[in-house]
């Protein structure tokens, strides 16, 4: 069992260039689940990696650093395309979670209850992996391969995730339900964004979590509400059979199939009307 | 083994550790600094918050090796030569606990609170808590604490 903590991101992708290695960002899913046994085999831990911290625009994209916290992007300015990621950086676990555990760390963990994937997947974000030997970006509907499974290869790290400006338009919100208010996790969860022009809808990006391996994006129901008159009428259009028609939610103790669509449809109309401004 | 070296509550201290010793285990076992309490184990209770760098962190699911070279801030730092500080004090004065054993966290996560918001309202404590668990179910009188410690500390 060998422990890397490299102050360089060079020494980092070496270090995984020389074999497989556990990554640790905030570490706060890792120890959960190995409860209390040893560490799982080598650790590379990037949390002392100076330059992956932090969120930057570019010209043509914002940049999240791998490093970056959800406390940081709970206080960060960012257009109101980011409303859903803030709002649900404020719902993931508790304030010590969300000053320690990371946004990129929600992904590579690929829960299907993961909070930050439906408010990323309606920004159209991308992966950054990098190696020792290339550069390669990813959209993260692709990064996302099914439970706790991802696309990264074990000799590369997610350095960034990358949002493209034209999605970061508009303004979107997201709605999260759970057995209780705090510190649970989410039966279903969605986040919508939504660009208006001349009162009609010119821009809608619809996610639902939380009801399928792989939170999934919306798309024959976005394409319905392009064009539409903003309005409390919006709310017709968001029903549990269109949100059938994209993902067949498990049954488990936390709620029936039927009860996750049923909530999921309410959990949208209620996103696109905050996000449409029309709540 | 690595060596792991940190301040807590200002003291430079340097062990060598399993690189699978946690942060509360470091403190608890190598330091001796007790007043940090393993609740839960998984991240849920809050009985083991402390400060890392300046912000509360649960050193339940942390690892020492994680806090090489860090700023750590337990209950035992907050006295002043055995003069209470306001926050502790007033959890006294409102007998914001019962059996105590959540209480360092409690106090611990309040302190982040006061130093995000000075003047939380009822709701701002009761939302902020969401990670710290009492197994008598005592909020009502450690969020009048809280508030009253917030108040002590604006002076």
């Amino acid at each position: 069992m060998e422990y890397g903590r490299p102050t360089e991101l060079d020494e980092a992708l070496a270090l995984l260039a020389g074999g497989r290695r556990t990554i640790l960002a905030g570490g706060t899913d890792l120890y959960p689940a190995i409860a209390a046994a040893a560490l799982p085999g080598d650790i590379l831990d990037i949390g002392a990696i100076a330059g992956l911290r932090g969120i930057v625009e570019g010209a043509e994209a914002w940049r999240i650093g791998a490093g970056t916290t959800w406390t940081d992007l709970a206080r960060a300015t960012l257009p109101a395309a980011f409303n859903a990621l803030k709002q649900a950086a404020l719902e993931i676990g508790s304030v010590q979670i969300q000053n320690t555990a990371t946004i990129v760390g929600n992904l590579c963990n690929a829960s299907p209850a993961a909070d930050g994937v439906p408010a990323l997947l309606i920004l159209d974000a991308q992966l950054e992996l990098q190696s020792a030997e290339k550069t390669r970006h990813l959209p993260l509907k692709d990064f996302i391969l099914g439970v706790r499974k991802t696309a990264r290869r074990s000799n590369e790290l997610v350095t960034a995730i990358v949002l493209p400006k034209r999605a970061v338009s508009g303004r979107s919100d997201f709605q999260k339900l759970g057995a209780r208010r705090y510190l649970v996790i989410s039966i279903a969860m969605v986040a919508a964004r939504i660009a208006v022009e001349d009162d009609r809808i010119s821009e809608a990006a619809l996610a639902i979590g939380s009801c399928s391996a792989v939170a999934q994006r919306l798309s024959s129901l976005e394409s319905d509400l392009v064009g539409r008159r903003i309005g409390p009428a919006l709310a017709e259009h968001i029903c549990a059979a269109a949100v059938a028609t994209h993902v067949a939610p498990i049954a488990d103790i936390r709620g029936s199939a039927e009860y996750r669509t049923h909530a999921a449809a309410e959990l949208l109309r209620r996103a696109v009307a905050n996000a449409a401004g029309t709540a | 083994m690595p060596t792991v070296s940190m301040t807590v509550n200002g003291k430079s201290v340097s062990a060598d550790v399993e690189s699978r010793t946690l942060l509360v285990q470091f403190l608890r076992e190598h330091l001796a600094l007790t007043g940090t309490h393993v609740g839960c184990d998984t991240s849920q209770c809050g009985a083991c918050v402390v400060h890392v760098n300046g912000v509360s962190a649960k050193s339940c699911t942390m690892l020492a090796i994680q806090a090489d070279g860090a700023d750590v801030a337990t209950i035992e730092g907050l006295d002043d030569n055995g003069t209470l500080h306001p926050m502790q004090e007033a959890f006294r004065d409102n007998h914001g606990l019962q059996c105590g054993f959540c209480t360092p966290g409690m106090v611990m996560s309040a302190l982040d609170l006061v130093k995000n918001n000075p003047s939380p309202s009822e709701q701002d404590v009761r939302e902020w808590l969401e990670g710290n668990i009492c197994r008598c179910t005592g909020y009502h009188n450690i969020v009048k604490a809280i508030q009253a410690g917030a108040a002590a500390m604006r002076g």
